[in-house]
């Protein structure tokens, strides 16, 4: 077999035109024949990097999941709950919306709900023997107030047009904890201005609007016959169309008072919602940005090892030179070795990352969201990251002398 | 350039395998200078031939230049002055590429320390002396799977190096310089670190290969061991002092004379 391969080479012209060339797929085999060969040290080596990219995923994921609770909640809620409320004048004074101003606002075409609230100047007590400053409202409102929130009712039940001209009282739920009524066994009372007024409901929490949540609401007519109050709106209510929010967002102030627009505030209590979701941007940079640092320190981790394993591999390096690897060969070997190394800790830190942001929005009741992104991002920087942090030690093996690499050190 | 070589060899030259041949092998005046003050000759003008089929020992005291020699003729290193010429093609017009491609082609490497990895077994061992050549896995599996029988390692493919002994390594070694049937096989010391019965074994064993085809060039500090290899040339102090050869080991040689009158 070797004499006539022999002759062929001789008889057939001039044989060194042959030139070295390597397949993809061999340099891939011979990057990661390294690692293998040292299983210790290569999964050591990629927990560091495993360790920046589980962090920067683990964050991505659970202020994703944060942000993707937050989102539905306020599907469930609704953006189309408007708010509007009396201003200050020129002079930093205290205004009130005139008086006709609810029913001014239910004649916008879109608005399809409104109710008005009026604070009135007076405490809610336990009994008339009791004088805490328990920081709660009285408030006279219409029967309309819970369908334009959405509320709804925890126990008893909700004023109608009966109920709303008695000495009756349906109580928020923080007013229901301070007051010290939890149910309505033995149907108990509440005092206002000296007056008991029986309590017939306790709502659940409103989360647009933790205002009514520390109120005790009455009737406009309760206030008016049996407080002798003045019902002056102090914020009015209403759910419009959802394509028209702003429309009637802009229209609202010189609906609600003509000759002094400026005079009237308009809010959507679920943007203070939405601002959460985008409070945490830069907590999370700050984190991203740590999780870098980690990624970087993993990457410097990753070049000392492969500047080691060319030392100590200077035969096989000689050796390889010797089967005819090429400069480029060798270089390449290390950095795809060296790329392995670092794509195997993005793996692991991918699906690390991915399982503390499952464990963690499971935790916090939240919805799970692990972002696609995050994790092909992860692996493939890592990939890159190894790549660059194998190009010192490939570049050093490279330029091994083949004479001397394979002499015994 | 046959003046330069010794007087030993001149009259075998004459009816042997030098004839009218095509060497395989050829250096003229070749000189490595390493650098310093003055500069280390390693090689002082070394001419010197070597025909298809000749099994040739380089032998000589350390320090006296052989490693050089090997590196040179091996292709690891480049002569300062001087002309290499291997099947034919002068090897200083050739760029590093070519280089690595005539390597991976032309030559076989077997050294002292076996230089095997470790993460694999013989087999793949074995298939790398392939891996430069864009030759297919399967393809060089398969050739490493002969050549490994040519070696008479046929029982042990998927043993690693770590599980076989100094001689089996050794044996892995040589099947991977010869897997690619390469023009010449270089083999630096490759008894070194054997002991005596398996050293004559690996000796056989090269003697069987050259009875095959293969052009080997030993190169070691051993005289005993060069003293019953066909062909000697001893270095000294990077000159060639000695070229000689035994008469029955220039058969190989003379099988092949139609060859030569043809190239």
């Amino acid at each position: 077999m070797s004499s006539s391969a022999s002759m062929a080479r001789s008889s057939g012209g001039n044989p060194v035109r042959l030139r070295s060339k390597m397949r993809l797929s061999d340099a891939v085999v011979a990057g990661t024949q390294g690692l293998r060969g040292r299983k210790a040290r290569t999964f050591m080596t990629a927990i560091g990097i495993a360790i920046g990219i589980a962090s920067m995923v683990a964050v991505l994921g659970i202020s994703a999941s944060s942000k993707a609770d937050l989102i539905a909640e306020l599907d469930k809620l609704g953006t189309n709950l408007l708010q509007v409320q009396a201003g200050q004048n020129v002079f930093g004074e205290s205004t009130q919306l005139p008086a006709p101003s609810p029913a001014m606002v239910r004649r916008i075409g879109p608005t399809q709900n409104a109710s008005s609230v009026s604070e009135l100047q007076t405490d809610v007590q336990r009994n008339r023997f009791v004088e805490d400053r328990n920081g709660l409202d009285v408030l006279a409102t219409e029967p309309q107030l819970l369908d334009t929130l959405e509320g709804s009712v925890a126990t008893g039940r909700w004023l109608d047009e009966g109920t709303a001209t008695l000495p009756t009282v349906v109580l928020g739920s923080v007013a229901s904890e301070r007051l010290g009524i939890n149910d309505l066994d033995g149907t108990p009372t509440v005092d206002i201005a000296d007056r008991p007024f029986a309590v017939i409901g306790i709502l659940n929490p409103f989360p647009l609007n933790p205002d009514i949540d520390r109120a005790v609401l009455i009737g406009n007519e309760a206030a008016e016959t049996v407080l002798g109050a003045e019902i002056v709106p102090t914020s009015i209510f209403l759910r419009t169309d959802p394509e028209s929010v702003e429309a009637v967002r802009a229209v609202l102030p010189r609906t609600v008072n003509p000759a002094d627009p400026n005079e009237v505030s308009v809010s959507r209590p679920s943007d203070a919602l939405e601002a959460r979701a985008q409070v945490d941007q830069n907590l999370q940079n700050l984190l991203l940005g740590l999780g870098g640092v980690a990624l970087l320190v993993g990457g410097v981790g990753i070049a000392n090892i492969m500047v080691i394993s060319v030392l100590e591999r200077r035969g096989e390096i000689g050796l390889r030179r010797a089967l005819g690897a090429t400069r480029r060969h060798i270089a390449g070997q290390f950095v795809i070795e060296s790329s392995m190394l670092a794509a195997l800790g993005g793996v692991i830190g991918v699906a690390l990352g991915a399982a503390v942001t499952v464990g963690y929005a499971r935790r916090q009741d939240w919805l799970v969201d692990v972002p696609l992104e995050a994790l092909g991002l992860g692996v493939a920087g890592a990939l890159v990251l190894g790549a660059l942090a194998g190009l010192y030690p490939a570049i050093r093996a490279a330029r091994l002398d083949p004479a001397e690499a394979v002499r015994p050190a | 350039m046959r003046p330069d070589q010794s007087t030993a060899a001149a009259p075998i030259a004459g009816s042997g395998p030098a004839s009218g041949g095509h060497p395989v092998l050829e250096l003229e005046d070749i000189t490595r200078l390493y650098p310093g003050s003055p500069p280390v000759r390693a090689l002082d003008g070394v001419t010197l031939s070597v025909q298809r089929g000749e099994l040739v020992a380089i032998v000589g005291a350390s320090g006296s230049g052989k490693s050089t020699l090997l590196n040179v003729i091996g292709t690891l290193d480049r002569p300062t002055s001087g002309k290499l010429t291997i099947e034919g093609t002068p090897v200083a017009e050739l760029s590093e590429g070519a280089l690595a491609g005539l390597r991976s082609n032309q030559i076989g490497f077997i050294f002292q320390q076996f230089h095997l990895l470790e993460a694999v077994g013989a087999i793949d061992n074995v298939a790398t002396g392939l891996l430069y050549q864009g030759v297919s896995r399967r393809k060089r599996r398969q050739l490493a799977t002969e050549a490994l029988k040519r070696v008479g390692l046929g029982s042990r493919l998927g043993h690693r190096p770590t599980q076989m002994s100094g001689g089996e390594r050794q044996r892995v070694a040589i099947a991977r310089a010869i897997v690619s049937d390469p023009a010449i096989v270089l083999a630096d010391e490759p008894t070194g670190n054997l002991d005596s019965k398996t050293s004559s074994d690996i000796i056989d064993l090269l003697r069987r290969l050259n009875d095959d085809g293969s052009t080997i060039i030993i190169i070691t500090h051993d005289q005993e061991l060069s003293a019953s290899l066909p062909r000697r040339v001893t270095i000294s102090d990077g000159r060639v002092v000695g070229d000689s050869r035994s008469e029955p080991t220039a058969t190989p040689s003379d099988s092949q004379p139609t060859e030569r009158v043809l190239s």
